[in-house]
């Protein structure tokens, strides 16, 4: 499953996720991660300025794991949340284990290469929509009995499906799925074009693994 | 500057003065009690409990504004969906044609509103009374990494920075050209050309930042001293422990039956 | 502290992925308390020896380093840059990404350093006292960094490692993105520096702002040590002229067709005209 990437299949299946992990954050990983919370709401910001019906609040985190893998990614996420819950938004407070799984997400996709082939592009995408819907479903269930609190997914899908009678938590998945499943379609094409827009050296500078091969001895300045 | 984002208002109540571990404490466990409570007058009392102390703490005029302009929308929204379309609506209250508003709906959208609002007025309250230099220090203090302390205080300066340059990218695309007004399709494909350099230009001189913090010691396995002291108090101690204890034994209690 | 403050020994550096090295077999010494200018056109790796000294080079950049640098006693390779950052300081070209990012205030600013030494609170508010004095931006003590123009923020940059009290200071072309009462003002702190016997290594390209205050300049070309010596003499060889130029006042010297060495500083190149007959 996780040969999605460019780098191939990895020794054992659970072992491989946890090597997505095995890098200590140095001082660039610290210095990127502040920045990538300011790019979460540059890009929550934007949508708004642009009236767009989409939240487009994770795109640093996305691309933050892209980059530096899932310390970087999952610290954006989860403090991006804590900074919105204390100052704009307290309700997206207890969705910040979501906003944390999305980072995580992207960064073990991003360790592995997903986003370099299609097949792995589709994989981040549907991973992260999981994490995104799966997550936030039971979160809603508790606090709204089952709306999304988008109004679009509450009128639209929860409340006919709930009066024709599907059980709650379908009607609420089902609500919830229709918000995350354009607003992560372009967080993740964003971040994705985010990265490729990037110039090489950047991808390589935050990469907190290196994987270049053997080089040549390097010649004599002059 | 990094106030732009920050909502603490400046005063000098038993609030303001509190060490944040305290008010952190009393955010949790009433959000906890909150959502723990049988039943919406439950929840009506521990609102009541967190406005007294808002109006305590001088700032309840613009939590209030703050705290509707959050809420109105998503109460709005439960009223008219659950009223509508709870499983268990049994009770007809109104009908609009032919939508038909129950009681059990309604009432369960009032309970759901009531717990938000608990949500909203606890982190406020301490959002209000608590500057954010002192979060990032008390937790510091508390033994968070002087490493993401940082990462915290230069989030919150960052943020604003990197709004102001959204602004001036999106006057310089538009004086290019960029359409960033009309239908649907024209204002999303103004999204990433106003995003990508935006993007660029915030990571552009991370790795400058990055070297002069280390040439500074940045990430030094040193004890951290303290840059100033919290005033912390007994009494302080003992509600945190009690805040703290009331949690489980609340939990306890709706298993055992608290109605 | 006995011994030279910087040594190199055959130092040949490349950064990662590069195919040629940066440096290549760079021998120099530089004893404590002098002030030591370097120069060069671009990419003759004068900024890959500021950041050899300080450790950055292997460390941050990873690459591969060759021979020896030994910066205070000890090797670079056996010390990371911020144990190192005790004792050497490292000013660069932007002053804006100097600032930490994390403080509102100046004062706190400069106290940053020591912070993360874990310096005691009352010795840190002495050295942030002691540093803004330096520097002169005692008076700004409480304005938010980001108010602070160019000049003011190079120099709060300045103080931030002067805080440290290092015994080495390097700096790469420090006044380039200021203007000139900025610079001039940051020369002054090093001069007084120089006079309490901070050793200073300064990347500059202005020849004749070296020629005046160091007494000592070593030219690099090509990522190797071109000259190393006092600048009336390392700017009078050629190969030095023909690759890194030479201050305006020996150009207007050779223009002038002055007999002897070409001068290097103002002083000098009046002296010389006076000696020929000019004013």
């Amino acid at each position: 499953m996780l040969a999605f990437g460019d780098q191939g299949p990895r020794r054992g299946y659970t072992l491989g996720v946890l090597d997505a992990f095995k890098f200590r954050l140095n001082t660039l990983a610290i210095v990127l991660i502040p920045v990538c919370i300011a790019i979460d709401w540059a890009g929550h910001a934007l949508a708004t300025t642009l009236k767009l019906p989409l939240f487009l609040d994770s795109i640093g985190t996305v691309l933050g794991g892209l980059l530096a893998g899932p310390w970087v990614g999952g610290l954006a996420g989860l403090i991006t949340n804590f900074i919105s819950s204390g100052t704009v938004d307290p309700i997206a407070a207890p969705y910040c284990v979501i906003s944390l799984a999305i980072g995580i997400a992207a960064g073990i996709g991003g360790y592995y290469g997903w986003h370099k082939t299609w097949p792995g592009r589709i994989a981040l995408y549907v991973l992260i929509v999981l994490v995104a819907s799966i997550g936030s479903t039971p979160l809603n269930i508790n606090l709204y009995g089952g709306q999304s609190g988008v109004a679009f997914g509450d009128t639209v899908i929860y409340a006919p499906l709930v009066k024709a009678g599907w059980p709650t938590w379908l009607a609420a998945y089902l609500d919830e799925l229709s918000g995350d499943l354009p607003d992560k379609l372009i967080t993740v094409v964003v971040g994705i074009l985010i990265f490729f827009g990037l110039p090489n050296r950047y991808r390589a500078l935050f990469s907190v693994w290196r994987r270049s091969p053997a080089q040549a001895e390097p010649a004599p300045a002059s | 500057m990094a106030g732009g984002l920050s909502l603490y208002a400046e005063g000098h109540s038993l609030l303001h003065r509190a060490h944040p571990l305290t008010k952190g404490v009393l955010t949790l466990s009433a959000i906890a009690l909150a959502f723990t409570a049988p039943s919406a007058t439950w929840v009506a009392g521990v609102l009541a409990v967190l406005l007294v102390l808002v109006a305590f703490a001088g700032v309840i005029r613009r939590l209030l504004a703050v705290a509707v302009a959050i809420l109105l929308p998503i109460t709005v929204l439960l009223f008219v969906v659950q009223g509508f379309a709870n499983a268990s609506n049994r009770t007809v209250v109104f009908g609009l044609g032919p939508i038909v508003y129950y009681r059990e709906g309604l009432a369960f959208a009032a309970f759901a509103a009531l717990r938000i609002a608990c949500l909203v007025c606890a982190t406020f309250l301490f959002s209000f009374t608590t500057r954010p230099a002192d979060i990032s220090e008390a937790l510091m203090q508390r033994g968070l990494s002087p490493r993401m302390g940082y990462v915290l205080q230069s989030a919150l300066q960052i943020i604003p920075q990197t709004l102001e340059m959204a602004g001036r990218i999106q006057d310089a695309q538009r004086a290019r050209g960029l359409e960033t007004e009309g239908s649907l399709r024209r204002r999303a494909r103004a999204y990433l050309p106003l995003m990508l350099p935006l993007v660029l230009s915030s990571l552009v001189a991370t790795q400058e930042r990055a070297m002069a913090l280390e040439v500074r010691g940045f990430g030094l396995p040193v004890k951290r001293i303290a840059r100033y002291a919290f005033r912390d108090t007994t009494p302080q101690h003992v509600l945190r422990w009690a805040l703290a204890l009331a949690v489980p034994a609340a939990i306890v209690a709706r298993v055992v039956g608290w109605r | 502290m006995s011994g030279p403050a910087l040594v190199f020994e055959g130092a040949s550096y490349a950064y990662e992925e590069a195919a040629r090295e940066s440096v290549s077999d760079v021998s120099l010494t530089v004893d404590a308390g002098e002030w030591v200018g370097v120069t060069g056109p671009t990419n003759s790796g004068k900024s890959t020896l500021c950041l050899l000294a300080m450790g950055l080079a292997p460390h941050f950049f990873g690459g591969r380093l060759r021979g020896k640098v030994t910066v205070l006693g000890r090797q670079t390779e056996t010390v990371s840059v911020i144990e190192r950052s005790s004792e050497v300081g490292l000013l660069f070209q932007n002053p804006f990404t100097q600032v930490s990012g994390a403080r509102e205030r100046v004062d706190e600013e400069v106290a940053f350093g020591p912070e993360c030494h874990g310096v005691p609170s009352e010795d840190v508010a002495a050295r942030v006292e002691e540093a803004m004095t330096l520097v002169g931006i005692a008076h700004l003590a409480c304005r938010h960094p980001l108010d602070l123009s160019g000049g003011q923020l190079q120099r709060l940059a300045l103080a931030g490692l002067l805080a440290m009290r290092p015994k080495l200071l390097l700096l790469d072309e420090p006044t380039s993105q200021l203007d000139p009462a900025g610079t001039s003002a940051i020369f002054e702190v090093l001069g007084g520096l120089h006079g309490r016997g901070t050793t200073i290594v300064m990347v500059e390209h202005r020849l004749e702002t070296l020629s005046e205050l160091c007494a000592r300049v070593v030219v690099m070309a090509g990522g190797r040590v071109l000259a190393d010596g006092a600048p009336g003499d390392v700017f009078n060889r050629e190969a030095v002229q023909q690759r890194a130029g030479m201050p305006v006042f020996a150009r207007l010297a050779r223009e002038a067709a002055l007999p002897g060495p070409l001068p290097v500083t103002l002083n000098a190149a009046v002296a010389a005209f006076a000696r020929n007959g000019f004013g």
